[in-house]
């Protein structure tokens, strides 16, 4: 790839005087260039992109929402997960064709802030932050629910439901496992996704047998939009938190190696892989329970679906998988959360402190504790469903602005902007994007409506206060 | 200014390795690359480090420029924040076509190298990094060569003197240059007894196999071992060598 310049001067300083850190000189497939002779490594390859995508999603899709989803949906919530798929496949789309014009670390909110101006961006980038810490708590109250199985498993009776008490704990180490400095952590992610995959693979061959009858059991008959319509839409509204990942490829972009080309495919990779899994699970799972007895059994429904189709190894097995997968994306939520903290700062929308590197492990401890300290607060409610539409909320705010971004600068076509990968069928593709992300919207609860409107409203006033005079939009 | 070999010289400038005493000197007719790198964990966005330590990274590798340009040498630096140093390592000296990198340790004046010879591969870069770095100067040149079980002395002597003629061709006194063979050994050890006699070790990196996967590259074994500076030429890339 030719060296790519990417000509965007931001100006202009905040309430602490500090203006945004200097844009790069140029992008190449193996650095970040800035003045001259300073570099910044790139060193993740399409795998590591992959697995951070993957990593992250499948842990919610798989392990948390079955249950929830077939109680609200019946067997047509796999419908749901379809629609979840599609529309993050629209905004994948674009989103790679910005990611290659921008291969820089902080995703949407470089591509929003840059395309669209400080307010946006601000809006975005501390949305972006914020919806990670809830993705973050609920992923780990997912893990909180797998490890009560796992306790329940063994038939230790506890008198008080260890849920929370788990989720707390394990957001607490993890916080601290990442301000220690973990060495290897991408390489173990690598390996998790790996593992993940291999016993999903095999479990949903089996299941998917089993559902058509193959050993000789009657698989429970289904209507298929039992629930009826609507519901559809709310619980695609719902599990669209399991669709997360892909901007968490995002915000490590300026890490991939020849982003041109592994970008996109990591972005487009996984929202397809993971479609697929979920979209085959709910199948399975409705087919081998129906969707009221799968309903009761909540957030560990694929516990019971496991036992169900292979008795107790089945059940263990995937015990062991639900905690590694929900343990894995409350993991990389955290990371990009803190690289989201990171983007903010670097362009003088937060304290330059908060992306401080610890000089005993080399790790920005203000902005893992930043990220790690809300979450805890979050897993302490314990509300699956709102943590997960508020993430969601936050994101798809993100996702249509990202859509709409890609439109602006198309119009403006500024002349730094050269994207190696351009989308195809603008402006309609990029266009009914932005419209399904912000329609998606209307389906969900009115309380997660307006704790996301609230975010979005304390974000904006934030930026008026703190950095009203940073300008980051490019030329013209 | 063209037959200068580039000599990659990789320090972890914010750990605290710095230019050891002699290495300038040792480098005086050489076009240096100087790396200054620094390794930072997976959960620190690079650019976050260089925030942070670029000016600090920046003030040292500024003297160690000055250092290496008042010896004689050509200089030209890198700052580079990274997950991965060998990515770092790797791609500098493809980007930079250096001819070889240096293990640093201190020495005095250097009065005589060790040159291990392994055999036909590579040994055009082989004797241009001789010849460059330590053809004007007075330095006396030892070819070393570990035989192999079914190598014939006319092998060996064509080989060596193969190597004699190439660097009198490149302008080395060939008074100076002598031949040493060894049987019978580990060319490992062979090479590490041998160097302790000597100021600094020049030798080829070999292309990695299973032993050097698990016991490490020979050459860094021999720097790891050897208490003076090596030279490790490179081989020559493949056109075709990208990963992923």
């Amino acid at each position: 790839m030719a060296e790519q310049p990417v000509d965007v001067e931001p100006g202009g300083q905040n309430v602490a005087g500090e203006a945004p850190a200097a844009e790069p000189e140029a992008v190449t497939d193996d650095t970040t260039v800035h003045d001259d002779d300073v570099e910044l490594e790139r060193t993740i390859g399409l795998v590591g992109g992959l697995a951070i995508g993957i990593g992250t999603m499948i842990g919610a899709g798989i392990f948390v929402f079955p249950g929830l989803a077939a109680n609200n949906a019946g067997l047509a919530a796999t419908v749901s997960f379809a629609i979840g798929g599609l529309i993050a496949l629209l905004v994948a789309l674009p989103t790679s064709e910005l990611a290659t014009a921008m291969p820089r670390s902080g995703g949407g909110y470089y591509f929003i802030s840059r395309g669209m101006g400080t307010a946006y961006g601000a809006i975005v980038g501390l949305g972006l932050w914020l919806g990670l810490m809830f993705a973050s708590a609920f992923y780990l109250v997912g893990l909180g629910h797998y490890a009560s199985a796992v306790f329940a498993e063994l038939g230790v009776g506890l008198p008080f439901s260890p849920v929370i008490g788990i989720g707390l704990l394990f957001g607490a180490a993890l916080t601290v496992l990442s301000i220690g400095g973990t060495e290897n952590t991408a390489k173990l992610q690598n390996i998790v996704v790996g593992v993940l995959l291999v016993v999903l693979t095999a479990f949903l061959s089996y299941g998917v047998l089993d559902a058509f009858g193959v050993f000789g059991r009657t698989s429970v008959p289904e209507q298929f939009f039992s629930r009826g319509y609507f519901p559809v839409l709310t619980t695609a509204a719902l599990v669209f938190t399991s669709y997360l990942g892909f901007a968490q490829v995002a915000t490590v972009a300026g890490e991939i190696k020849r982003p041109g080309r592994n970008l996109p495919l990591a972005m487009v990779g996984s929202v397809l892989v993971v479609t697929v899994f979920y979209v085959v699970t709910i199948f399975v799972a409705t087919s081998a329970f129906g969707a009221d007895r799968l309903g009761q059994f909540g957030e560990t429904a694929m516990v019971e679906v496991a036992r169900n189709l292979l008795g107790l190894p089945g059940a263990v097995a995937i015990l062991g998988a639900g905690l590694l997968a929900t343990f894995s994306s409350a993991n990389a939520s955290i990371l990009s959360a803190s690289r989201a903290v990171y983007a903010l700062s670097r362009d003088a929308l937060l304290p330059r402190k908060a992306s401080e590197v610890n000089l005993r492990y080399g790790t920005p401890h203000v902005a893992l504790l930043a990220a790690g300290g809300p979450i805890l607060a979050l897993v302490a409610t314990g509300q699956v469903e709102l943590l997960a539409e508020v993430a969601s909320f936050l994101h798809l705010i993100m996702y249509g602005l990202m859509c709409v971004a890609l439109i602006v600068l198309r119009r403006r076509n500024p002349e730094w902007y050269s994207p190696s990968y351009r989308v195809p069928g603008y402006p309609v593709l990029p266009g009914v994007g932005a419209l399904a992300s912000f329609g998606l919207i209307a389906f969900m609860q009115p309380a997660s409506i307006g704790i996301g409107i609230v975010i979005m409203i304390v974000s904006f006033l934030w930026y008026r206060y703190y950095a009203a005079d940073v300008t980051l939009k490019g030329d013209i | 200014m063209t037959d200068r070999p580039s000599i990659l010289v990789p320090l972890r400038v914010l750990e605290g390795e710095s230019v050891p005493e002699g290495v300038p000197e040792l480098l005086a007719n050489a076009h240096v690359v100087l790396l200054g790198y620094h390794v930072i964990p997976e959960q620190t966005a690079p650019g976050q480090a260089q925030m942070q330590f670029e000016e600090r990274a920046t003030t040292r590798l500024d003297d160690y420029e000055t250092i290496f340009e008042e010896a004689g040498a050509t200089v030209e630096r890198r700052l580079v924040f990274t997950h991965d140093g060998q990515k770092t390592i790797d791609r500098t000296i493809h980007e930079h076509d250096c001819l070889a990198v240096l293990v640093p340790d201190a020495t005095g004046a250097v009065d005589d190298v060790l040159v291990a010879v392994r055999g036909t591969v590579g040994i055009d870069r082989l004797a241009r990094v001789v010849a460059g770095v330590f053809g004007a100067v007075d330095t006396s040149v030892t070819l070393y060569h570990v035989a192999e079980a079914d190598e014939t002395d006319e092998d060996i002597g064509t080989l060596l003197e193969g190597m004699v003629d190439r660097l009198g061709n490149l302008g080395v006194d060939e008074s100076r240059i002598e031949t040493r063979v060894e049987r019978d050994q580990r060319p490992l050890d062979a090479i590490v007894d041998a160097a302790e006699a000597f100021d600094a070790v020049v030798m080829g990196e070999t292309d990695p196999s299973l032993v050097t996967f698990v016991f490490g590259m020979p050459a860094d074994q021999v720097a790891d071992r050897f208490l003076g500076p090596v030279l490790v030429v490179q081989r020559e890339l493949a056109l075709n060598e990208e990963d992923e």
